[in-house]
């Protein structure tokens, strides 16, 4: 962020964190009493120091600042390069299939768009770092570097497009997730059947690690120390999640066609992405939706195991979104086609309307809650006023997730192609 | 405005094996005949394009934090609030004649009214990042 105001020199004292939950005796103790963890300096004393040393002669340094991307190409045996790559933190730390030009030619092939327009312009998250532009020529390099083929380049712009980095910075942990709709589904040969949200389709996976590779090389996320600070980390940034929608099996509008004709339903913009309502779309329209959150998975997640007399899905449900209400990412709900069958002839032939049964004040429940709107979002940009819901998978036995992702863009693929 | 202004910002940043990895068959991978491990190949650089940074001149930094004004600003992330009653505290005790004002701004954005109250009456600022 200082780096972004023209102050990369800013005066920075940093503090033994975290300090949520602390007490004042604690900080007091361990801060105030305590030394700075980088220098070794007694905490106040350097601040002071900070605040009254006169400026050295390289802080005085004014002027522009032009970052080397480096040389346009590297030489060597595929050893060497594979090497180097992975050295120069160019990867996944996984072997990648070396961008020569003739492969990157046969990428580009897959769009009519320019290699040197920019597609678009990504930072780690919320600001924190500079904001670096990518180009479709960049795009597909790291598309090839993933293993994806030309046919799938339209869907990986169409990502990169949307500015939002796969791997975000935060000390949260936060993972990325996609949700394409539309006949490109079967075109390219996206998984919606058995383990539709794991890696069990070529394009899901390519899809995924190429939008990964393009956040880290072309966004400059994910280094450990300046752009990525995971606490724990986040196992699903090892992949982003590329998850095509069952449409055919579900008894609901697809995603992208359901956002794009509710009032309520708003991308949130985040790190670098613009937020605001969705374009219309209709079924059969090639969309890609962009969340980020925790992932497809929470805590609230032992509830799937409800068996026999309880399997009341809708009640499930609501009972989770009670439970996560308002929260960062809100409520994200992947329902296989049985389950999402099962809520429909309990009642609910539409998502709206299993979101005004869930967002019923529960007495038992939410006693102390405030009642929330459909749309709604709590403090702190937490989101709630109902759930996401999305149908995908096979119909081999009654199993869906629930997780905390929140939607932000809907962009259409074709305008990639 | 006052002659000196200094913004130091305090932050709590809550902060494969690759031992000669077999040479990977690219050619192989995409359906091509394949090349020689020894042959050199060219690939392309896969990074995007930082921006260049513009660097503004820092103010000169106080003398004396004696008879100065310091903003403590509190960017709105958890226990912040909690951490810079403790620095007003030490600043109190140990810089008694030293004015604190505490102010709130939001988490990454500094907000037109508290810049130029910024700008206008301190002599130096803390933003304060908790977590």
């Amino acid at each position: 962020m200082a780096i972004l105001a023209g102050m990369p020199k800013v005066r920075i004292h940093y503090i033994r964190g975290p300090i949520w939950a602390k007490t004042n005796e604690q900080i007091r103790k361990q801060v105030i009493e305590g030394k700075s963890p980088v220098t070794g300096k007694p905490t106040m004393a350097e601040i002071v120091e900070m605040l009254t040393k006169p400026l050295t002669a390289e802080e005085k340094q004014m002027g522009e600042i032009r970052r080397d991307r480096g040389p346009a190409t590297y030489t060597g045996t595929a050893q060497e390069l594979q090497k180097l790559y992975l050295e120069k933190r160019y990867t996944d730390f996984m072997p990648i299939i070396l961008p020569t030009e003739e492969l990157v030619d046969d990428m580009l092939k897959g769009t009519s768009h320019a290699p040197d327009e920019v597609v678009g312009r990504m930072n780690p998250g919320s600001d924190a770092g500079d904001t670096w532009t990518y180009t479709v020529k960049d795009c597909a390099v790291n598309a090839v570097m993933a293993g994806a083929k030309p046919e799938y380049f339209p869907l990986i712009l169409a990502i990169a497009s949307g500015n939002q980095t796969s791997i975000n910075i935060s000390d949260n942990g936060f993972a990325a997730a996609a949700v394409v709709n539309g006949t490109i589904r079967d075109e390219i040969g996206l998984n919606y059947d058995v383990g539709a949200v794991g890696p069990y389709a070529h394009a899901n996976v390519a899809v995924g690690r190429a939008w990964n590779l393009i956040s880290i090389n072309g966004g400059n996320c994910g280094k450990i120390g300046t752009t990525y600070m995971g606490t724990v980390g986040n196992a699903q940034n090892a992949l982003a999640t590329i998850i095509a929608e069952n449409e055919e099996a579900s008894p609901f509008e697809p995603l992208a066609v359901r956002r794009s004709n509710s009032p309520a339903a708003k991308g949130y913009g985040f790190g670098n992405a613009p937020g605001g309502a969705s374009p219309k779309y209709k079924r059969g329209d090639n969309v890609v939706t962009l969340l980020s959150g925790w992932g497809v998975l929470s805590a609230a997640n032992w509830k799937v195991n409800a068996w026999q007399s309880l399997m009341d899905y809708p009640k499930i449900i609501k009972g989770i979104y009670e439970q996560q209400n308002p929260g960062l990412f809100g409520t994200f709900i992947i329902l296989s086609p049985p389950i999402a069958n099962f809520v429909k002839d309990a009642g609910f032939d539409t998502v709206e309307a299993l979101n005004k049964y869930i967002l019923q004040p529960d007495p038992a429940t939410q006693a102390d809650a405030p009642a929330a709107k459909p749309g709604a979002r709590g403090g702190m940009g937490m989101m709630g006023g109902g759930i996401e819901l999305i149908v995908t998978g096979s119909s081999n036995n009654n199993y869906w997730m629930a997780g905390g992702l929140r939607p932000g863009q809907a962009i259409a693929i074709d305008n990639w192609r | 405005m006052k002659r000196y202004l200094m913004i130091a910002a305090i932050g709590a940043i809550c902060v494969g094996l690759f031992c000669s990895l077999p040479a990977f068959n690219q050619a192989q991978a995409q359906g091509k005949k394949a090349a020689p491990a020894a042959e050199k190949i060219t690939v392309l650089n896969p990074l995007g394009t930082a921006p260049p940074i513009t660097v503004k001149a820092m103010a000169e930094p106080l003398s004396t934090l004696d008879g100065k004004t310091l903003y403590l600003v509190n960017t709105g992330f958890p226990n912040t609030e909690r951490l810079l009653e403790e620095y007003k505290k030490w600043f109190q005790a140990n810089y008694p004649k030293t004015t604190i004002v505490d102010q709130r701004t939001g988490m990454s954005n500094l907000t037109p009214a508290l810049k130029k109250e910024l700008e206008e009456k301190a002599d130096a600022v803390i933003f304060a990042l908790g977590h």
